[in-house]
C-alpha cells in the first residue's frame, strides 16, 4: 500500500511518541502494537519496522505476530467499522444472514473496506452479548436482533445507503 | 508475620467502608444494571432517564451502576430499595416505565409490583428468587455480589466481608492455604478440571526464586461470557482470589490475560487493581504481612488458541502465540521460563470462599470428585438466557429446563452444545446426565469453561457442527499437521455436506480423522477440534444421512438445500410486507395480486418469513428446494 | 549430568544417555523414524510435523519420539498399527498441500517426503483426502535459488537456520492457520529482505520449497 502525502509523517511521530512510553523489549510488542493500532486505526509496514529498529527484532518477528492475532489490522478500517458477531448464539440465529446482509448493502466482502474508506465490515467471535443475538458493533456501540430490515436501519442511521428504497416504495 | 497487624488492618479498612456505606442506609438507592449485557441492551440512558427523572421531580434518592445479576434476558434491569419496601428487582425497562417508577413509587408508595420480576430480601408481599424454580436449583457462591454490588468501589466489596479472606489467608500462612485448597478438590474451572491444589503445589515447589501467577481471562469460547461478566461485575473476588494464589505459591508478580473485546471488563480490572493498591491490598507488604505483590493488565491481541498455557506465554513474551510441547509444565518453566502457575478467572473466585468457609463447607456442596458450583453462560434457544450457578451434580434438563424455564415458543429442544468448540452437542436422551468434568466428558462433550447454547427443532446439526470447524479451522494456530490440514479438511467435507455435495463415504473419513486428529495434535485446541463432529455423528448421524442422500436439510437452515415459496392460498391481496421486506427484490406481485418469490433471485435470508403477519403464514420454507416446483405445480 | 543408559528400540538393545531425545538415538542407530521438523542443535523441539509418532510401553497412546527423553529400560516399537495409522493420516495431509510434479522439482530423488515414502511405503497421492488446490508466487529474485511455498511443509527449518547460524533475521512465518507461510517482512521479495543469499536455508529445507536454480 502506498502511503499518501504526509501520512508518513504521522505515522513517524505517533510510532515515535507511542516507543517512547515502553521499555525497548520484546515483552512489550504485543501492547506496542495495539497502541499503534489504537491512534492509527491500522498498523502500516513503516511503524512496524520502526517498532523492530527499537526493540532490536528482526523486522519479520513484528509482522509475523501482526498477521497472527485477530486483532490487527494491516490496512486501514473504515471510518465506522461494522463488527458482526459470530459467536454460537449470534451464528445461530442469523448472524451469517446479517453478515451477508451488510455485504450485498456495502458491496464489499467480509474483511474490506469501502473504496471511500467510509465503512469497513468484519467479524468477530462473540461480544459477550448472547441474549441479543445476533449482534452487531458499530464503534463501541452493540446493536441487537439484527435482522436484514435493521441492517438497513443501521446502514441509513450512518448514511451508509441511500434511502432510495423507501421512496420507491412511496412511488 | 503479624497477625495482629494484619488483623487490624483489615478491620480498620473495612469499618472504614462501612462507615462510607452507611450513608445509603434509609435512603433511596436505584441500582442500574450496566455490565457490558446491560450495556447493550440500553442500561446507560436508563440510568440517565432514572436521574433526569428525579432531578424533573425534585426527589432525593441516589443511582448507582451495579454488574450483571445474570438474568440477562430480562435486561435493562434495576434494583430500587427503599426504606420501607423490600428491594425490588424491575426488568425490561423503557424510558415510560422508568417514569412511571418514579412518579408512583420513588415519589408515590406504589412499588408498581405488576412490573417487578423479583424482590431480594424475605417479605410478607412479594416473591423473593427462591420462590421460582430458577432459586431453587441455583446455588450461588462466586455469583454472590454479582449485580448486588458497584463494582466500582472497593468499598462495597470490603463491606460484604471482601478481602476477609486475603486477611485470613495471610494469617494461615503458605502451607496451611496449601492444605486447605488441596483438601477441597477444588478442579480448574477452564475446562479440564485439572485439580488446582496440584497446580499451585507445583508451582509452589518448583525451583526459583521468581515465581508468577496469571489469570486467563482469555475467554474465547464463542458462546460464553461468564468470566466477562464476573469481572465487570465483582472484579475484586478474582483479585482476592489472585492474591491469595499468589502468596500461597510464592509469587511476586501477577498479571491478568484478557481479551481485547471485553473493554469493559478491562477498565473495571485496572480500576480495582489501582484501588487495591491505595488501600493497601496490593503492593508493598499487603495488610502489613510483609508480603509484596504486584499485579498487572496483558491485554490479548485475539486468539482463541491463547488459552493453551504455552501460547498464552509466547504471546506475552511478544511472540505469535503458538503452543509448545509439553512437558515442560507452566508450572517448572513458564512466563520469562520461570515457574508460573496459570488460572481461570473462576478457579481463583472460589479461593476466597474457600480460604473463609473452610474445604469441608466447599466439599459439602456438588458431587464427590466434583466440589462446588458450576457456573454457565447459558444461551441459544432458552427462555431465560444469561448467567448461571448450580451446584455439580445438577441435570442438564434441571438446568435447561427449569433454571432456563425451557425453549421459548414451543419449539421442540433438539440439542445442548456445552464446551464450544472443544466440546459437544448433547441429545434430550442425555438431559439426565449430571453435570460434572467426568459425566460430560463420558457423553463425549466437556465441561469446557462454561459456554452452554440451546439448540432447538430449527437447529441444523451438521450447521453447528460446521460452524464450530470454521472457527477452529480459523483459529489453528497453524503450527502442526493435524490441526492446520486436518480441520481444514473436515471443514471442506462438513460445507460439502451442508450444500448437498456430500457422499456416505466421506462420513467415514470424518470419524477416521477425527480420530486421528484428537490423538495426533500438538495441544488442545487440535485434540478437541473434533468433539463437536464426534458428538453430532453419534447423536444426530440421520441428519448427516438426510443432508448427503436425500440433499434435505430437516432442520431447514441450510442455505443451499432450503427454498422460500409463498402459499396462494394462504397469501392476501391486500398486503405488501414481504415485498417490502424483501432485501434483494425477489418477491413480487402476481397478475391476481398476490405475491410469489422469484427463486433466482432469493438469497435465503428469512426476511419474509419474519415478516409474513401472523395472520397469513403464507411464507413456507421447504427442502429439498424442489419440492417449490412440485408445489407451484399442485397449486 | 547424563548418565549411560540401555533402551530397547524394535527388539534392539541400545545403550545410550540420558540427555538425548528418542528420535536421534533411534536415528543414530540406524532405525529411521519419519521427520521433518526435527533439529538436533535445538533444546526445544518443534514438534510440528507429527510424523515421528513411536509406542512405548506402558504408556496408552503413540508419542512423538523427537520430544522424548529416553529412559532406563524404556521398550519402543516405531512400527504399530497405531503408529502406522497416525503417521499415513499426517503424511497424506501434507501431501494433501504439496505440489505434486516430482519429475519437475529439483529436489527430485532428494526429497524427504519421498524418502519418507518409501520407508514406510507410502503413496504420494492420496485415495481419501482430497488435494487442495491453491496458487502461491514463486520468489525466485535470488541469484542461484528460489522460494516456492506451495511445496513448503512449515517445517521451520529455514527459519531455525537463518536465525540460529545465518543470524539473517530475513524468513519467519506470518498469518495463522491454513494461511501460514514462511514470509520475509510484510512478504517482500528475497532480495529487498535481509536475505544475504548464504544459501543455508536452500541447503536446510527437506523438500523443494526452498531450492537450487541449476
Amino acid at each position: 500500500m502506498e502511503l499518501l502525502e504526509g501520512e508518513k509523517e504521522v505515522i513517524v511521530n505517533y510510532v515515535e511518541g507511542i516507543l517512547e512510553e515502553f521499555d525497548p523489549v520484546q515483552e512489550n510488542l504485543v501492547p506496542i502494537l495495539q497502541e499503534v493500532q489504537e491512534r492509527l486505526g491500522y498498523i502500516p509496514a513503516l511503524a512496524m519496522e520502526m517498532i523492530a529498529t527499537a526493540l532490536d527484532l528482526p523486522p519479520v518477528d513484528v509482522y509475523g505476530p501482526a498477521t497472527f492475532y485477530n486483532q490487527f489490522r494491516l490496512v486501514p478500517p473504515g471510518k465506522y467499522q461494522f463488527k458482526v458477531c459470530m459467536g454460537t448464539a449470534c451464528y445461530m440465529a442469523g448472524g451469517q444472514i446479517a453478515l451477508d446482509s451488510f455485504e450485498r448493502r456495502l458491496n464489499i466482502k467480509e474483511g474490506e473496506t469501502t473504496p471511500d474508506r467510509e465503512f469497513g465490515l468484519e467479524h468477530v467471535t462473540c461480544v459477550g452479548c448472547c441474549t441479543l443475538a445476533p449482534v452487531v458493533m458499530v464503534g463501541d456501540q452493540v446493536e441487537g436482533h439484527v435482522t436484514p430490515t435493521r441492517v438497513d436501519g443501521i446502514l441509513l442511521a450512518y448514511d451508509a445507503i441511500t434511502d432510495e428504497k423507501e421512496n420507491e416504495g412511496d412511488k | 508475620m503479624n497477625s495482629t497487624a494484619i488483623e487490624n488492618n483489615y478491620n480498620k479498612l473495612k469499618a472504614r467502608a462501612e462507615k462510607n456505606l452507611g450513608s445509603l442506609e434509609n435512603k433511596t438507592v436505584i441500582w442500574v444494571g450496566t455490565a457490558t449485557c446491560g450495556r447493550a441492551a440500553g442500561a446507560v440512558e436508563i440510568k440517565k432517564f432514572f436521574e433526569e427523572e428525579l432531578q424533573n421531580n425534585d426527589l432525593e434518592a441516589q443511582v448507582l451502576e451495579t454488574g450483571c445479576m445474570g438474568h440477562c434476558y430480562a435486561d435493562p434491569m434495576a434494583i430500587i430499595s427503599k426504606p420501607g419496601f423490600p428491594p425490588l428487582c424491575y426488568g425490561y425497562l423503557d424510558e415510560g416505565l422508568v417514569k412511571r417508577l418514579v412518579q408512583d413509587f420513588i415519589k408515590g408508595d406504589d412499588p408498581c409490583y405488576e412490573y417487578a420480576l423479583v424482590a431480594l430480601e424475605p417479605n410478607d408481599i412479594f416473591p423473593t428468587f427462591e420462590d421460582f424454580p430458577r432459586g431453587l436449583h441455583e446455588e450461588k457462591i462466586i455469583l454472590e455480589h454479582c449485580g448486588f454490588i458497584d463494582p466500582e468501589q472497593i468499598d462495597h466489596y470490603l463491606a460484604t466481608d471482601g478481602y476477609a479472606a486475603l486477611a485470613r489467608a495471610l494469617m494461615m500462612g503458605p502451607d496451611k492455604i496449601m492444605e486447605e485448597i488441596n483438601n477441597s478438590n477444588l478442579r480448574g474451572r477452564g475446562g479440564a478440571g485439572f485439580p488446582a491444589g496440584l497446580k499451585w503445589e507445583a508451582t509452589k515447589k518448583a525451583e526459583g526464586d521468581i515465581k508468577y501467577v496469571i489469570c486467563n481471562a482469555d475467554e474465547g469460547d464463542p458462546g460464553a461470557f461468564m468470566d466477562r461478566s464476573i469481572l465487570e461485575s465483582d472484579p475484586h473476588l478474582v483479585l482476592e482470589g489472585m492474591i491469595i494464589c499468589a502468596y500461597a505459591v510464592g509469587a511476586s508478580k501477577g498479571y491478568f490475560y484478557i481479551r481485547s473485546e471485553y473493554p469493559q471488563a478491562i477498565k473495571q480490572l485496572k480500576r480495582s487493581i489501582k484501588q487495591a493498591n491505595e488501600m493497601g491490598l496490593l503492593g508493598k507488604s499487603i495488610l502489613g504481612s510483609g508480603f509484596d505483590f504486584d499485579l498487572e493488565v496483558f491485554v490479548g491481541a485475539g486468539a482463541f488458541v491463547c488459552g493453551e498455557g504455552s501460547a498464552l506465554i509466547n504471546s506475552m513474551e511478544g511472540k505469535m502465540g503458538m503452543p509448545e510441547h509439553k512437558p515442560p509444565r507452566l508450572a517448572v518453566q513458564g512466563f520469562r521460563n520461570r515457574p508460573t502457575a496459570l488460572n481461570n478467572v473462576k478457579t481463583l473466585c472460589y479461593v476466597p470462599y474457600i480460604i473463609s468457609k473452610g474445604a469441608d463447607w466447599f466439599n459439602s456442596i456438588g458431587t464427590p470428585g466434583n466440589p462446588g458450583t458450576a457456573v454457565f453462560a447459558l444461551a441459544g434457544k432458552v427462555a431465560n438466557a444469561g448467567i448461571v450457578e448450580v451446584p455439580m451434580g445438577t441435570t442438564l434438563r434441571h438446568l435447561i429446563f427449569e433454571v432456563g424455564e425451557g425453549i421459548p415458543r414451543d419449539k421442540a429442544f433438539k440439542a445442548v452444545q456445552i464446551g464450544g468448540p472443544s466440546g459437544g452437542c448433547l441429545p434430550e436422551s442425555a438431559l439426565d446426565i449430571p453435570i460434572d468434568f467426568d459425566s460430560l466428558q463420558e457423553a463425549g462433550a466437556i465441561m469446557g469453561s462454561g459456554g452452554m447454547v440451546v439448540l432447538d427443532e430449527d437447529d441444523c446439526m451438521v450447521r453447528i457442527a460446521r460452524f464450530f470447524l470454521t472457527f477452529t479451522q480459523q483459529e489453528s494456530c497453524g503450527k502442526c499437521t493435524f490441526c492446520r490440514l486436518g480441520t481444514k479438511h473436515m471443514l471442506d467435507i462438513l460445507t460439502a455436506i451442508t450444500r448437498g455435495e456430500g457422499e456416505m463415504e466421506s462420513l467415514e473419513l470424518l470419524s477416521e480423522l477425527s480420530e486421528d486428529i484428537k490423538v495426533g495434535s500438538l495441544c488442545n485446541l487440535g485434540k478437541t477440534a473434533p468433539n463437536p463432529i464426534l458428538t453430532t455423528l453419534r447423536y444426530f448421524y440421520d441428519e448427516y444421512k438426510a443432508h448427503i442422500e436425500e440433499k434435505r436439510c430437516p432442520a431447514l437452515m441450510c442455505p443451499e438445500l432450503i427454498a422460500y415459496f409463498i402459499a396462494p392460498q394462504k397469501c392476501s391481496k391486500l398486503c405488501n410486507v414481504c415485498v417490502g421486506s424483501c432485501p434483494v427484490e425477489a418477491i413480487y406481485n402476481r397478475d391476481d395480486g398476490l405475491k410469489a418469490i422469484d427463486q433466482e433471485k432469493c438469497v435465503k435470508c428469512d426476511n419474509c418469513l419474519k415478516a409474513c403477519p401472523t395472520d397469513y403464514n403464507a411464507v413456507i420454507k421447504v427442502s429439498p428446494p424442489h419440492l417449490v416446483k412440485e408445489m407451484e405445480e399442485a397449486m | 549430568m547424563s548418565e549411560k543408559i540401555t533402551i530397547t528400540i524394535d527388539g534392539k538393545e541400545i545403550t545410550t544417555d540420558t540427555e538425548k531425545k528418542l528420535l536421534w538415538v533411534a536415528l543414530d542407530n540406524d532405525i529411521y523414524i519419519p521427520n521433518l521438523c526435527a533439529i538436533r542443535e535445538e533444546e526445544r523441539p518443534y514438534a510440528g510435523c507429527r510424523l515421528c509418532f513411536v509406542e512405548i510401553e506402558g504408556l496408552e497412546e503413540p508419542v512423538t519420539s523427537c520430544t522424548q527423553p529416553v529412559t532406563e529400560g524404556m521398550v519402543v516399537k516405531t512400527r504399530t498399527p497405531q503408529v502406522d495409522r497416525l503417521v499415513k493420516t499426517s503424511f497424506e495431509l501434507l501431501l494433501s498441500d504439496h505440489r505434486l510434479q516430482c519429475n519437475k522439482c529439483p529436489k527430485n530423488k532428494a526429497c524427504e517426503l519421498q524418502k519418507i515414502a518409501r520407508e514406510r511405503k507410502l503413496k504420494l497421492k492420496s485415495k481419501r483426502i482430497k488435494h487442495l488446490e491453491r496458487t502461491f508466487q514463486i520468489d525466485d529474485s535470488p541469484e542461484s535459488f528460489a522460494l516456492d511455498p506451495s511445496r513448503c511443509v512449515l517445517c521451520n527449518r529455514c527459519v531455525w537456520v537463518d536465525r540460529n547460524v545465518a543470524k539473517a533475521g530475513c524468513l519467519g512465518f506470518s498469518y495463522r492457520g491454513i494461511n501460514r507461510i514462511i514470509t520475509t517482512f510484510n512478504n517482500v521479495e528475497l532480495t529487498k529482505s535481509a536475505c544475504t543469499q548464504c544459501t543455508l536455508c536452500v541447503e536446510a529445507c527437506p523438500v523443494g520449497a526452498l531450492y537450487f536454480k541449476e
